[in-house]
């Protein structure tokens, strides 16, 4: 169900351990995309606000995993839409508002938007979020800055590296010659917009393994799509055939 | 004037053009969502149009169905050796030589078209309500979009199958769905059990 590969594909490179945890990230992707503060509470730990939201596209996961010479250890990962190339929001969405952009992010038109909340059942990733109008809302990868020219706010404003923009193939490489093993997303899915740097397991940081699409969605796009159509066009043609072949039904003459 | 017999209620034939009407619009917005037509959302006046006229459709859809059930599902739940008999001549559809077994008021290929549609539409219906109210309910939401589109296939070829035979390669059916009634002539020769049990031969 691969889309066709964009060219020049652009990615966020994401280096979790390069990551302060200090959430600039946040802030400036609130300030740019003009979302509003969200209330939380303190439910014992630093992540906040505690997930994903309409109003947060992007939020630093805050990992409490103790090793044995550090029991304070925090592993920060900086979590947004993945962009994936496999996009199963894209794939599921009835109305057409998910799309590509020619950078490769996964991009939402909001009037477009009816609201479904399929692409929330098809996305691997739990990322797409509704606003108080029943619209989807999810990071775009700063479309309006990176087709400007710019860096996605996030990337902008990171102080320390975790999070670096520019064309895909170059962040992976240039990761691979850093000495980090794991590049989680560099094949999931066809490959991630949003890709992460690991020198150890990416379980650790609470990344998913094996990400995938439901096995319904893709069973309906692979096989009941298309017999949509071609069931109707077969039987179009087959009632044409039997006109012109076999005829309508004629009347006998003899009473029965 | 030759005997005329009626064949379709006034209610039943209002009833099959409700059922019609609302299937096929239904029919044609499902298209438009699965393949992100615009030229067709635009009639709508966008997708947010479109899914109004769809959800809404959906409600007239199935009150119909349920409506039409009091016409044609005891029919079509009774089968008899003629019935067998027809499946194996395929309705002399395929051959005008056969000899087609004498039908009742309808024959076993319209009461399993019917069965289909109920089945369904059933299935459509109650999928397409559990899209449109629950939608919080992420697994119950995949199930019903399964269930959607698969019932979506068997409305996509048993109507075209049902528009055909019930107009070209029936030459005189379709007017039963209009007017609703047939000389008493053509009745007792092309439904000869229907009018024997009518008492007219």
């Amino acid at each position: 169900m691969a889309n066709d590969t964009t060219k020049n594909r652009k990615a966020i490179l994401v280096t979790p351990e390069a990551c302060i945890g200090c959430r600039a990230c946040q802030v400036a992707c609130k300030s740019w995309n003009q979302l509003p503060a969200i209330k939380t509470t303190n439910n014992g730990t630093y992540q906040n606000p505690p997930d994903l939201a309409s109003a947060a596209f992007n939020i630093i996961q805050y990992n409490e995993v103790p090793s044995q010479e550090n029991p304070v250890r925090w592993l920060f990962v900086s979590r947004r839409c993945m962009h994936c190339e496999d996009a199963g929001c894209m794939t599921i969405c009835p109305s057409g508002a998910l799309y590509r952009t020619a950078e490769g992010a996964v991009a939402y038109d909001r009037d477009k938007c009816i609201g479904c909340k399929l692409c929330v059942t098809a996305c691997p990733f739990d990322v797409p979020r509704y606003d108080a109008e029943n619209k989807v809302a999810k990071c775009n990868l700063c479309d309006d800055r990176i087709t400007a020219g710019m860096q996605p706010a996030c990337v902008k404003t990171c102080p320390t590296g975790a999070l670096k923009y520019g064309d895909r193939d170059e962040l992976i490489s240039l990761a691979k010659k850093d000495g980090f093993n794991t590049i989680y997303g560099e094949k999931d899915l066809s490959g991630l917009g949003t890709i992460f740097a690991f020198k150890d397991e990416p379980k650790l940081y609470g990344m998913k393994e094996n990400p995938t699409i439901p096995s319904s969605v893709v069973f309906w796009h692979t096989y009941l799509k298309p017999l949509s159509l071609f069931g109707l066009g077969g039987v179009v043609a087959a009632a044409a055939i039997h006109y012109l072949a076999i005829g309508p039904h004629k009347e006998k003459e003899e009473e029965v | 004037m030759a005997e005329m017999v009626r064949k379709s209620s006034v209610d039943e034939i209002l009833n099959h053009w409700i059922l019609a009407g609302s299937c096929i619009l239904l029919m044609i917005t499902g298209f438009a969502f699965l393949f992100h037509w615009e030229a067709v959302s635009s009639v709508f006046g966008g997708v947010n149009g479109m899914k109004t006229v769809h959800n809404y459709g959906g409600v007239v859809f199935s009150l119909s169905l349920l409506y039409s059930m009091r016409h044609y599902f005891k029919d079509a739940l009774e089968y008899d050796a003629d019935d067998v008999q027809w499946f194996k001549v395929a309705g002399g559809y395929l051959s005008h030589k056969v000899t087609v077994p004498p039908m009742g008021k309808y024959n076993p290929g319209q009461k399993l078209y019917y069965l289909a549609i109920v089945g369904a539409g059933i299935a459509i219906a109650l999928s397409g309500f559990a899209l449109w109210f629950m939608k919080d309910n992420a697994s119950m939401l995949l199930l019903a979009h399964l269930v959607h589109n698969i019932a979506f296939i068997v409305f996509v070829i048993a109507v075209p199958v049902h528009v055909y035979l019930g107009t070209l390669a029936n030459p005189g059916t379709f007017k039963l769905m209009v007017s609703g009634t047939l000389p008493l002539s053509e009745a007792k020769r092309r439904y000869p059990k229907w009018m024997k049990a009518a008492g007219k031969m």
